[in-house]
């Protein structure tokens, strides 16, 4: 079996401290060469690390309105918002913007109507959404579409039952979901498809019982969960399975003491943070999958995380979103 | 100091390019110190390297450079821009918006589908999982798809016009035919290079559903093409799922011929339960139907129902094969699975 | 699955003396071959070294196996493979390249041969007939002849070292590995 072995001196206690103060140095590294090489990802980035902290309760330790003028200047006259500025907007920076704002309680910093607008227009005939004004489809957008109207409560300003036909058209033999109709089922997929389908109230259209099994089937006697059959399991699949079994009420499915193991075992005891796997390097994306891994399993020490937004829960409260899950 | 270097270097990646067009991989040489008076891109048997000591400098720049004309802040031209997008590219392939660049040069002109499907290819060698660059491919595919409908929809002419019409047409279908190879040779490299690689698989499943649609002869070869790669890779479940979707593709084209014999196929697809056994089915539409051009009509429907049987048989045995010879692969068994539900759901 | 490299070594009282070699490493990316090479030998010496006459072992290192054979007479063979390639198939190639070897090459010449004096030419076939497995050999016929519970497997490299030893040490300090190769075994490291 492909699996990794988890050394006797892995960590095995959570370092809460160690991880903040990693996140917080994470900005100030700003003229490193790995920080330009991700730039085309910043803005989910900077939401990966200030909901880690917000679900650490450190929230306060990063620099909001420096965050809040970033974003604003990365909204585009099309109403869409790019990962940085100069770079093109796209719908999957679009959401994590939005995010960040929801975090801040300050979505009216940015022209909401327009981003409304740019996420009602790359809506196809099919019901699926394009990522950007360039055409990809992807289930990852149609995700990230109906996320973003959530958090601003205009849902109903796209055609959703055809946006769920779509969905359910990628839906495959195994109970899970991949890209596009026909594409091989991918944990990443399903927890958006997961995530779109209790965003549109629609949980009911899968087979709870059959994906859930092909989604505790991802954990590994390591404890640690995989993407895909015959993949290394990978700190952000904790997150990815985690929560779509959640999602679909089938959580107690997966054994949380061993899963809990193997997400200890990927902090760095020395720099903070976590890696995908026991060893390897740590970065804020491993970082915010393993702490929001644990609220799922019930980790006191971290607040309580929304399974399909992955955000504090008191956050959603505020926005007034209620997302109904399986049982 | 710098700038003056990093230009050098991308001067000296595009007179690489135009040295040897036959470059077919990229990568980076670890070296941790310049040497002195030598270029730090080295070309060897059709194999472009940059040497790593010089990388942190050249990224940086090119980026910056490249964001700042985004913006609007400071002016290149247009063959600046091909050899900046370039260099950037093939360092950090993720880059959406220098994509997006490119995607604009295209559609002025400046740039040609083809040379960009190279710069991806390349590209994948180094970074074979690389989303952003199987995204660019496809757009590039839809605007050379699109080149060959408005050939093809064109209302016939007459005379010498139709004439021209039909060559054009005919050069188009063998251009596609080359891209489809094309296409799947991409995918293998990127395949091989990364186990499971579900980047690549998927943009081969789009790219049979876009560009061979219905094309039964192109779906038999890739199933028999792809026999001795599974076996090869029996832990790679994304190359299985594309075996899984091949079959379906074929079973559902094999279920509905031939064409035209509506009744058939109106039939099939709304049994349900256990009358819907391909042998139970084929016995009771050999009752129901007059002799003469139905006679020609269920002989082909015998053959091809005849080579569905065929086909499920080979199937079976391959797998049971790999399972036995390769022991405790998950992906073989969730094959088996898949071609029992392919089965039962006929 | 892919069949890496295969070595033929020879034990001696406290290093292991390389013979004769074959690569395959086309799966590799052309920049990365020769350090790769570099370090597959360095491994398979390392390998041959820590393990004791007469026995059989496998070692896993990230997603490689290095599978080993060291017979009586201190004759050893290491073929590196993927993790997907069967274990039995490799100790079956092991057995007979080595029984092939010691058949064609006088044993007085393996405490100081190397691959340039040692004339054996069948490496390089065995190494590609044995890419695919299930044409190499009857596969069957393998499993009763081998009892698999004499193999003893080593999750890391780490576990067949001394206390106290260790492999960035090993690394740093071998002779037989350029600058180049210590450099990409640095780059290797900690990420994926
Ligand atoms: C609000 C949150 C948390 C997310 C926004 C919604 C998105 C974009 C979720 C992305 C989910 C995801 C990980 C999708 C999978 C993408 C994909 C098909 C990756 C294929 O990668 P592999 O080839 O499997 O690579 P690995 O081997 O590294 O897993």
């Amino acid at each position: 079996v492909k699996d990794v072995i988890i050394k006797p001196d892995a960590p095995s206690a959570l370092l809460l401290d160690k991880h903040a103060d990693y996140i917080a140095a994470y900005g100030s590294k700003k003229d490193d060469y790995e920080y330009t090489l991700s730039e085309y990802l910043r803005m989910s980035g900077i939401y990966w690390g200030l909901t880690v902290m917000d679900l650490m309760g450190q929230l306060p330790r990063m620099s909001r309105q420096e965050i809040i003028d970033f974003i604003k200047a990365c909204q585009h006259e099309c109403g869409g918002i790019s990962a940085s500025i100069g770079h093109d907007p796209h719908l999957l920076y679009t959401l994590s913007a939005v995010q960040i704002l929801c975090l801040y309680d300050s979505v009216d910093t940015i022209d909401v109507d327009k981003v409304v607008d740019y996420v009602k227009g790359l809506q196809q005939e099919d019901g699926s959404f394009a990522g950007d004004k360039w055409g990809e489809i992807d289930t990852r957008f149609s995700f990230c579409a109906v996320a973003t109207l959530a958090l601003l409560g205009k849902m109903n300003t796209v055609n959703v039952d055809r946006a769920v036909q779509f969905v359910l058209s990628c839906m495959n033999f195994d109970g899970g979901f991949g890209c596009r109709p026909g594409s091989e089922s991918h944990a990443g997929q399903i927890y958006c498809c997961t995530g779109f389908l209790a965003l549109t109230g629609q949980l009911h259209q899968v087979n709870a019982d059959l994906l859930g099994w092909w989604l505790c089937e991802r954990q590994l006697p390591s404890g640690g969960l995989n993407g895909r059959p015959e993949k290394l399991p990978d700190v952000c699949y904790s997150w990815w399975v985690l929560a779509s079994l959640k999602i679909i009420g089938r959580i107690h499915w997966i054994d949380k003491a061993k899963l809990r193991t193997f997400i200890l075992a990927c902090q760095d005891e020395e720099t903070g943070g976590f890696a995908d796997r026991p060893g390897d390097m740590v970065d804020p994306f491993h970082t915010l999958f393993g702490v929001a891994g644990l609220s799922l399993l019930g980790d006191e020490q971290i607040k309580p995380v929304n399974p399909v937004l992955c955000m504090p829960e008191d956050v959603l409260q505020r926005v007034g979103l209620q997302v109904d899950l399986l049982s | 100091e710098v700038d003056v270097l990093v230009q050098r270097v991308v001067k000296d990646i595009t007179n690489a390019f135009k040295r040897n067009p036959n470059i077919d991989e990229i990568g980076v040489i670890p070296c941790p110190e310049a040497r002195y008076n030598r270029s730090p891109i080295v070309l060897v048997e059709n194999k472009l390297g940059v040497e790593s000591w010089c990388v942190k400098f050249l990224l940086p720049y090119v980026h910056n450079k490249l964001l700042l004309y985004r913006q609007r802040k400071h002016w290149l031209e247009r063959d600046a821009l091909v050899d900046i997008t370039c260099t950037v590219l093939l360092l950090n392939p993720d880059f959406t918006t220098a994509w997006n660049v490119r995607k604009e040069l295209l559609q002025c002109g400046v740039l040609n589908p083809e040379k960009d499907l190279y710069l991806g290819k390349l590209a994948l060698t180094k970074f074979p999982k690389s989303p952003e660059t199987w995204i660019h491919r496809r757009w590039v595919l839809q605007q050379i798809l699109h080149q060959f409908s408005a050939v093809d929809v064109k209302q016939p002419h007459q005379g010498e016009a139709e004439q021209a019409d039909a060559e054009r047409g005919q050069e188009l279908s063998e251009h596609l035919a080359r891209t489809l190879h094309q296409e799947m040779k991409v995918c293998s490299e990127a395949a091989c290079r990364y186990p499971s690689n579900y980047n690549a698989w998927s943009h081969r499943i789009w790219v049979l559903q876009h560009l061979a649609k219905g094309n039964v002869k192109v779906f038999h070869d890739e199933l028999s093409s792809m026999r001795l790669w599974v076996s090869m890779h029996v832990s790679d479940h994304s190359g299985f799922h594309y075996r899984q979707f091949l079959l379906k593709e074929l079973i559902t084209e094999l279920w509905q011929a031939p064409a035209g014999t509506t009744t058939a196929s109106s039939q099939h697809q709304s049994s349900t339960g256990s009358s819907s056994s391909p042998l139970h089915q084929s016995h009771s539409q050999a009752n129901g139907e007059s002799p003469g051009a139905e006679a020609a009509a269920e002989e082909e429907r015998q053959l091809s129902f005849s080579t569905l049987i065929q086909l499920f048989y080979a199937e079976m045995e391959l797998c049971s094969d790999l399972i036995q010879s390769f022991p405790g692969h998950e992906t073989l068994w969730s094959h088996r699975r898949n071609v029992f539900y392919l089965w039962q759901n006929l | 699955m892919k069949l890496y490299s295969l070595s033929i070594l020879h034990k001696g009282p406290t290093k292991a003396n390389l013979l004769k070699a074959a690569y395959d490493l086309s799966s590799f990316s052309f920049f990365q071959r020769s350090s790769v090479q570099e370090f597959m030998t360095f491994t398979s010496a390392l390998i041959v070294e820590r393990t004791t006459q007469g026995s059989r072992a496998s070692v896993k290192e990230q997603e490689y196996l290095c599978h080993v054979y060291v017979r009586n007479d201190n004759l050893g063979a290491v073929v590196i493979a993927d993790t997907e390639y069967p274990q039995r198939v490799c100790f079956t190639l092991l057995d007979k390249v080595l029984e092939e070897f010691s058949r064609q090459v006088d044993s007085i010449d393996w405490p100081s041969g190397n691959p340039d004096t040692i004339n054996y030419k069948a490496l390089d076939i065995h190494l590609s007939k044995y890419q695919n497995p299930r044409e190499a050999d009857a596969m069957t016929k393998v499993q009763a002849e081998l009892d698999e519970t004499k193999i003893i497997l080593h999750n890391t490299m780490e576990s067949l070292l001394e206390r106290g030893e260790k492999l960035d040490d090993l690394v740093a300090k071998s002779e037989h590995l350029g600058n180049q190769s210590k450099a990409f075994y640095k780059t290797a490291r900690k990420q994926n």
